[in-house]
C-alpha cells in the first residue's frame, strides 16, 4: 500500500519529536540560541548559562507542582501565591522569633509545612467539594494572598535570618568575566527535585495513579485507585513543591517582597504546556517541562540581552503559549484523523 | 470441571430505588466453566443486579454466596477479592496508558504495591495475553486501539486479577460480527479453564448463540431460568417482553414505480469509501450494512455533511445539491439520527422541547432573529405526541427519559422539520424490544408518506424487518444489493463475511 | 410517574435565583444594621458607579461560560478599548470642550470599542479555527495583549479626556448613575439576545453539547466566534466606563476583575460547563458583591480582607451548589413533597406550552 512508507516516516518523525514535544523544544532552543548568538555575540558566554540556570532553578520546581496537577487533569493557578506566602512567612517568622536563625534547612522545612497546609486547602476545595480546578485555585489564590497581605505583612524585608542569608550567597559557580554572574547552590536541590518527581511519576503506583486519573478518573476508581486520596496527595505535593520554589525565590533575591510572584503564573504554566503536558490530563513529562522552563528563561534573558523592554517579555511568553497550544491542538486534530484512517485500513486488510 | 458446585449464588436479592422495585426477590446461580446469560429489556434490572454483585450497590435484602463466604452485601474490594470482575460497556480503560499498564495496574493495586517496574508490567500482561492466545501490542496506547482490541484489553485485565467470574455488560454493542465471533472463541477457551462468564445482553441472537444457561429478567423479577437448549427465539422474545411479536417483512411494493427521491453517483472520500452509487425512492426503506470500519457510517456522515465527500454527485428530487457542511445537508432536506445517541444526538440536561426544535431553529425565527416561541412549542408538542414519547412534561430534561424515549426525541428533532431523506445509524441500539418495534413501525409509516429512509445497521433481523432493499458495504465499496427473495439472514451474513 | 430528579432539575434555576436573592437581602440587612451610612442614597449611588464595570465584565464571562468556555482576557480587552479611546483624545487634543466634542467623543468611543471587540476576534479565531481550549487561548491572549499594551504606553497612564466622556462614569440621571443605566441596557439586551433569539438558543445548545449541536446542523464555529466577539464587546464597554470613572486609561487594570467576574457568575448559578446562565442572576450577584465590598469597607476592612471574602465566597458558593446537586437539598425537598397531600396541583410547576 502506498501509505506504508509515509506511515513509517510519520513514525520516525514522531519518535524524533519525542512523546512530549522534547525534540521540538530542543530544536527551538537551538534555533533561538543560534539567532540570538548571531545578533549578540556576548550571548555565547558562561554568563548566559548561569543566568538561565538562576532563573530556571526556582521555576523548574514551580513547574513540577503545575505538571503534577496538570497530568491529573487539573490546572493550578494558586502555586505562586503559595510560594510567596511560604517564603515571605518564613522570613517574617524567622526575624520575629529567631526560629530557623542558623539553619536554612529549618527554614525550608517550615516553608514546606506551610505549603502542605495551603495545599490541603486546595485539596479540600477540589477533592472534597469537587470544584472545577481553575475556579477553585483562583479562589484559593485570592484567599492565600489576602491572608498574607492582611495578617502577615505588607513590607518589603531586606534582613534575613543568618542561615538563609548565608545560603543566598552560597554559589556553585561564579563567573567574573565582565560583571560577576553567579549560580546559587540551590540548583542542586532543584535538579534533585526534578529527578525525584520524574521517578515518582514513572515508577510508583502513585505516579501511575496520577496519570490514570488524568486519563479517566472513573476508570481509575473502578481499577481500585483510591481516587480521592490521590487527589488530596496531588495538591499536597503541589503545595509542598510550590512552597519550596517560593522559598528558593525569596532566598535568591534576598529581598522578601510579598507583592512578588503572583501574576507571573503564566511563565510557568506556559513552560509546562510547551513541555507537552495536556490540560485535559494524562499527558506530560518532567523532561519536556524542564526544557519548556529553560526555553522561557532563555527567551526572557535574550530579550534583556537584546535590549528589548520588559513589557515585551510578557507579550513574548503569551505569544509562545499561544503558538505552543495551537501547534498541539492542530497535531491532535491530525492524529485523530490519522487514527480513523488506520482503523479503516485495518478493517480493510 | 465440577459443574455441580456453583461459583456464585445470589438469593432473594431485592433493591428499591425510591418507591420503585428495581429488583424483586431475584436469584442467580453461576457454575464454573459456564456461559450464563442474563437477558432482559432495558430497565428490567440487569444493570442493578451486576452492580450489586460487583459491590457497587448495596441490596435491600438477600444474600450472596461466593466461594465459601456468605455476604449480606459485598464491597467492591471483597468482590474483586472473591474473583468477580465486571467489564462495563465503556471498558473503564485508561486511554493514555499502554496496554501492558492497563492490564497489570489493577493487580498491582490489589497486591498493595507501591512501585511499578515496566518489565514486571509486561510480564504480567504477556502471561495473560498468551493464556487466551490473542495478539495485542503491549506498548500501544489504548487510545490508538480499535474497539475490539480495547475490549480484549479489558478482558485481559480481568484475567490478570485471577478473575473466576467475569461479567460483561452488553459486550457486543460496539463490535462487528466478525469481532463478535472472535470474542466467542475467546469465551470458549476461557470456559475450558474453569472461568465462568456472565453476559448481560438484550440481543436475542447472541444470547441464544453462546450461552449454556439463560436467566431472563423482566420488571425486576426472574421470569425464567434454565438451559439454553430449552429456549428458541420466539420463546425468548416472549419471556423478555411478555408478549408475542410477529416477525413481519415489509411487503408493499408501490415504491418501485416512483422516481427516486435521492440519487447518489460515484460518491467517494479519500481513505474511507469510493464509487458509491445508489438511489432511494419515496416509500422505500433502504438498508445499508457492513462491518465496523467498512465505511457504512462514513458514507452516511458524508451525505449529512459531517465529513463531506470529495468526489461524486448527490441529487435530491432530481436537483443536484452540494453538501459541504451539516447545514447544507439540512437545507437540502437531509436528517440524520447518529449512532451515538447520548453524545451526538441529545442535549441531556436541556428540556425535551428544546431538543426537538434544535434542528429547526432556522425555520422558527422571525424578525430580528427572534424565536417564535409559541410556534416552537406547538411544533415540539405535535411531534412528541406523534411519536408517543412518554414524559411528564416537555420541559423536563431529556436525561430523565428511558433509552427508547430518548431515541424518539432524536427522531422528533428531524421529523419536526419534515426532512425529505432521513438517515438512521443503528437506530435501535440500546432501545428495549418493545420500543424497537414501535420505532421501526414509525419508519415504515413515514416511508409510506413519501419520506426516503436509509437505515444503517448491523442488526440483521432489524434490517429484515424494516428494509425493502439492503446494500452491503465492504472496504469502502458497495459490494451487493439484496432485495426480494435474495434478502435473507443468510445472504446478508454471507456478504458481510465474504 | 414523574421522575423526582426531573422535577428537581426543573426547579434548579429558579431555586438558585431564590437563594441568591435571599443572600442579597441578608447582606443588605446585615450591613444596614452594622453601618449607619450604608443604607443611604449617597452610598447606593457610589456603589452604582462601581458596579457597572464589574457587572459588564461578569456578563462577558457569563456568555462564554454559557458555551462551556471562559474568557480570562476580558481585562486586557477592556484596557485596549480604554487606551485606544484615550490615545485618540490625546492625539487630537480633543480634551478641550468645543462644539464638536460630543460627536468626537462618540466617534472615539466607537473606535475604541471596535478595537477591543476586534481583539476578541483573536480569541474567536484561536478557539474556532485552531481549536485551542478557551482557558489556554484566553490566558495567552490576556498576557500577549497586556504585554503589547504596556509596551505601547511604556506602562504610563493616559490622561486628558473631555467632560462629556467623564460624565459616563461619574454623571447621574434622576439620581441613577449613567453607568448603571448603561449596565442595565446592556443586561436587557443580553437577556433578550440569550432568551429570545435563535442565536441565543444556539449558544446554550453548543454549550450543552457541542457534538450534538454539530449533528443538529448548528454552525458551532460561528456561534463560538460570536460569543467571544460579544464577550469582547461587553468587556470593551466596561473598559470605557472604567476609563471615564478613573479619568485615565492604562494597561494596568487589575487582573482581580477576572476573579470578581467569575465569583459573580458562580454566585448567579451559571454552569461553568455550559448550557445554563441567567442575566438576572448575574445582575443581582454583581450588586450583592458590590454591597459586600462597600459594607466591609465601611466597617473598616481593607481590600485584602475583601479579597479573602471573595475567595471564600467563591468556594463556599460552588461547594454549596455541588452538595445540593448531590442530593442534600433534594432529599429535603423530596421529604417536603411527600408530606403534601397527593393530587394537589401536581402540574403547577410546569406551565405547559
Amino acid at each position: 500500500m502506498s501509505t506504508v512508507p509515509s506511515a513509517a516516516r510519520r513514525l520516525r518523525i514522531s519518535r524524533l519529536r519525542g512523546s512530549n514535544n522534547e525534540g521540538v523544544l530542543v530544536v527551538a532552543i537551538a534555533v533561538l540560541a543560534t539567532v540570538v548568538g548571531l545578533v549578540s555575540p556576548s550571548f555565547w558566554s558562561v554568563a548566559t548559562l548561569l543566568n538561565v540556570g538562576t532563573n530556571s532553578l526556582e521555576n523548574a520546581v514551580f513547574a513540577m507542582a503545575v505538571l503534577i496537577v496538570m497530568v491529573s487533569g487539573g490546572i493550578d493557578v494558586s502555586f505562586m501565591a503559595i510560594g510567596i506566602f511560604a517564603g515571605y512567612s518564613v522570613i517574617v517568622l524567622g526575624n520575629a522569633t529567631g526560629i530557623a536563625a542558623d539553619s536554612a534547612w529549618l527554614g525550608f522545612m517550615i516553608a514546606i509545612a506551610i505549603g502542605l497546609a495551603l495545599g490541603l486547602l486546595n485539596a479540600f476545595a477540589i477533592a472534597v467539594l469537587r470544584l472545577p480546578t481553575l475556579i477553585a485555585t483562583l479562589g484559593t489564590q485570592t484567599i492565600i494572598r489576602g491572608v498574607m497581605l492582611a495578617f502577615i505583612g505588607r513590607k518589603v524585608i531586606p534582613d534575613y535570618p543568618p542561615g538563609l542569608e548565608s545560603l543566598s550567597t552560597t554559589y556553585l559557580f561564579t563567573d567574573y568575566a565582565a560583571i560577576a554572574t553567579r549560580l546559587n547552590v540551590m540548583i542542586v536541590p532543584s535538579i534533585v527535585i526534578c529527578i525525584v518527581v520524574s521517578l515518582m511519576l514513572r515508577y510508583t503506583l502513585v505516579g501511575r495513579g496520577i496519570f490514570a486519573i488524568g486519563g479517566d478518573a472513573e476508570s481509575a476508581r473502578r481499577a481500585g485507585f483510591p481516587v480521592t486520596r490521590l487527589r488530596v496527595l496531588i495538591y499536597l505535593m503541589a503545595g509542598a513543591l510550590a512552597a519550596t520554589a517560593g522559598m528558593m525565590h525569596v532566598t535568591q533575591v534576598r529581598l522578601a517582597n510579598p507583592y512578588e510572584l503572583v501574576g507571573g503564573e503564566l511563565d510557568v504554566i506556559a513552560a509546562v504546556v510547551l513541555g507537552g503536558a495536556s490540560i485535559f490530563g494524562g499527558k506530560g513529562s518532567v523532561s519536556g517541562t524542564v526544557l519548556g522552563v529553560v526555553l522561557i528563561a532563555l527567551i526572557n534573558y535574550s530579550l534583556i540581552l537584546l535590549g528589548v523592554p520588559g513589557a515585551w517579555q510578557r507579550a513574548a511568553v503569551g505569544a509562545l503559549l499561544l503558538i505552543g497550544v495551537s501547534a498541539q491542538a492542530l497535531s491532535a486534530a491530525g492524529r485523530h484523523r490519522r487514527g480513523t484512517i488506520v482503523q479503516a485500513e485495518e478493517a480493510a486488510a | 470441571m465440577s459443574g455441580d458446585h456453583p461459583l456464585l449464588v445470589a438469593q432473594g436479592i431485592s433493591k428499591h430505588f425510591g418507591g420503585v422495585a428495581a429488583l424483586d426477590d431475584v436469584s442467580l446461580e453461576v457454575r464454573p466453566g459456564e456461559v450464563h446469560c442474563i437477558a432482559g429489556e432495558n430497565g428490567s434490572g440487569k444493570s442493578t443486579l451486576i452492580k450489586i454483585i460487583s459491590g457497587v450497590v448495596t441490596p435491600d435484602a438477600g444474600v450472596i454466596e461466593v466461594g465459601c463466604e456468605t455476604y449480606r452485601h459485598l464491597t467492591p474490594r471483597q468482590a474483586i477479592g472473591a474473583g468477580i470482575e465486571v467489564i462495563f460497556q465503556d471498558f473503564s480503560l485508561f486511554p493514555n496508558l499502554t496496554v501492558a499498564e492497563n492490564i497489570a495496574v489493577s493487580s498491582l493495586i490489589a497486591h498493595g504495591r507501591r512501585t511499578v517496574r515496566p518489565p514486571e508490567l509486561r510480564r504480567i500482561a504477556r502471561a495473560v495475553i498468551e493464556r487466551i492466545g490473542v495478539d495485542l501490542d503491549l506498548d500501544a496506547r489504548v487510545e490508538d486501539l480499535s474497539v475490539a482490541d480495547r475490549q480484549l484489553t479489558a478482558i485481559c485485565r480481568a484475567l490478570a486479577q485471577d478473575a473466576r467470574i467475569i461479567f460483561m455488560d452488553e459486550p457486543t454493542t460496539a463490535l462487528t460480527w466478525r469481532e463478535v465471533r472472535a470474542l466467542f472463541q475467546i469465551v470458549a477457551s476461557l470456559r475450558e479453564s474453569g472461568v465462568a462468564l456472565v453476559f448481560v445482553s438484550h440481543k436475542i441472537e447472541e444470547v441464544l448463540r453462546i450461552s449454556q444457561r439463560i436467566t431472563v429478567l423482566r420488571n425486576g423479577k426472574v421470569v425464567v431460568s434454565g438451559e439454553a437448549a430449552e429456549f428458541d427465539r420466539p420463546a425468548l422474545i416472549r419471556a423478555m417482553t411478555g408478549r408475542m411479536l410477529s416477525e413481519r417483512r415489509p411487503s408493499d411494493t408501490n415504491w418501485r414505480e416512483m422516481p427516486p427521491i435521492l440519487e447518489v453517483q460515484g460518491l467517494g472520500l479519500g481513505g474511507y469509501f469510493e464509487g458509491v452509487t445508489f438511489d432511494v425512492r419515496p416509500g422505500e426503506v433502504l438498508g445499508v450494512t457492513g462491518l465496523l470500519g467498512s465505511g457504512r457510517t462514513e458514507i452516511a456522515e458524508a451525505l449529512f455533511g459531517v465529513r463531506p465527500a470529495d468526489t461524486g454527485t448527490v441529487r435530491v428530487n432530481g436537483q443536484p445539491v452540494v453538501v459541504n457542511s451539516v447545514r447544507d445537508a439540512v437545507r437540502a432536506g437531509f436528517g440524520y439520527v447518529p449512532a451515538d445517541r447520548l453524545s451526538e444526538g441529545l442535549f441531556l440536561d436541556q428540556s425535551i422541547a428544546r431538543n426537538v426544535i434544535a434542528g429547526s431553529l432556522d425555520l422558527l425565527v422571525g424578525r430580528l432573529n427572534l424565536l417564535r416561541q409559541s410556534v416552537a412549542d406547538r411544533v415540539a408538542q405535535t411531534t412528541l405526541t406523534d411519536l408517543r414519547v412518554k414524559m411528564s412534561s416537555s420541559r423536563a430534561p431529556v436525561r430523565s427519559l428511558s433509552g427508547g424515549n430518548q431515541q424518539r426525541v432524536v427522531l422528533a428533532k428531524w421529523l419536526a422539520r419534515s426532512p425529505r431523506i432521513l438517515i438512521l445509524n443503528s437506530p435501535t441500539v440500546g432501545v428495549d424490544v418493545g420500543s424497537k418495534h414501535e420505532i421501526l413501525e414509525m419508519l415504515r409509516a413515514k416511508s409510506r408518506e413519501g419520506m426516503g429512509i436509509i437505515v444503517i445497521s448491523d442488526d440483521v433481523p432489524e434490517l429484515l424487518e424494516v428494509c425493502h432493499r439492503v446494500l452491503v458495504v465492504r472496504r469502502g465499496r458497495i459490494v451487493a444489493e439484496l432485495t426480494g427473495d435474495g434478502l435473507t439472514e443468510k445472504t446478508i451474513l454471507d456478504e458481510l463475511a465474504a | 410517574m414523574t421522575d423526582p430528579s426531573a422535577v428537581i432539575q426543573r426547579l434548579l434555576p429558579e431555586r438558585s435565583l431564590l437563594r441568591l436573592a435571599a443572600f442579597a437581602i441578608v447582606v443588605l440587612v446585615v450591613f444596614s444594621l452594622m453601618s449607619k451610612p450604608f443604607f443611604t442614597v449617597i452610598n447606593f449611588q457610589s456603589m452604582g458607579f462601581q458596579v457597572a464595570e464589574v457587572g459588564l465584565l461578569s456578563l462577558a464571562v457569563m456568555l462564554t461560560m454559557l458555551t462551556g468556555g471562559i474568557d480570562l482576557s476580558i481585562v486586557s480587552i477592556a484596557s485596549v478599548a480604554a487606551l485606544v479611546t484615550a490615545q485618540l483624545f490625546a492625539a487630537t487634543g480633543a480634551a478641550e470642550t468645543t462644539a464638536m466634542t460630543p460627536v468626537l467623543t462618540a466617534v472615539f468611543i466607537l473606535v475604541g470599542m471596535l478595537a477591543g471587540t476586534l481583539t476578541g476576534l483573536v480569541n474567536g479565531l484561536l478557539i474556532t479555527r485552531l481549536r485551542v481550549t478557551p482557558i489556554l487561548a484566553t490566558l495567552g491572549t490576556m498576557q500577549l495583549i497586556n504585554g503589547l499594551m504596556v509596551a505601547w504606553t511604556n506602562g504610563r497612564a493616559i490622561y486628558g479626556m473631555p467632560d462629556v466622556f467623564l460624565a459616563i462614569g461619574t454623571g447621574t440621571v434622576l439620581l441613577a448613575p449613567i453607568a448603571i443605566v448603561v449596565l442595565m441596557a446592556a443586561a436587557l439586551l443580553t437577556a433578550a439576545f440569550m432568551n429570545r433569539t435563535g442565536t441565543g438558543l444556539r449558544l446554550k445548545l453548543v454549550g450543552a453539547n457541542p457534538t450534538a449541536a454539530r449533528y443538529s446542523g448548528l454552525d458551532n464555529g460561528r456561534v463560538l466566534m460570536l460569543t467571544y466577539l460579544a464577550s469582547a464587546f461587553l468587556a470593551s464597554l466596561a473598559g470605557i466606563i472604567i476609563a471615564s470613572r478613573a479619568a485615565s486609561a492604562s494597561a494596568d487594570y487589575g487582573t482581580s476583575y477576572v476573579l470578581v467576574a467569575i465569583v459573580i457568575c458562580m454566585l448567579a448559578g451559571v454552569n461553568p460547563n455550559g448550557g445554563y446562565a441567567t442575566v438576572t442572576g448575574v445582575v443581582i450577584a454583581a450588586f450583592t458583591l458590590q454591597m459586600v465590598a462597600s459594607g466591609l469597607n465601611q466597617i473598616g476592612w481593607n481590600t485584602f480582607h475583601y479579597q479573602i471574602v471573595q475567595g471564600v465566597l467563591l468556594i463556599a458558593v460552588i461547594g454549596l451548589n455541588t452538595f445540593s446537586e448531590q442530593g442534600l437539598l433534594s432529599g429535603l425537598l423530596g421529604r417536603l413533597r411527600r408530606r403534601r397531600p397527593v393530587g394537589t396541583r401536581p402540574a403547577k410547576a410546569e406551565p405547559g406550552p
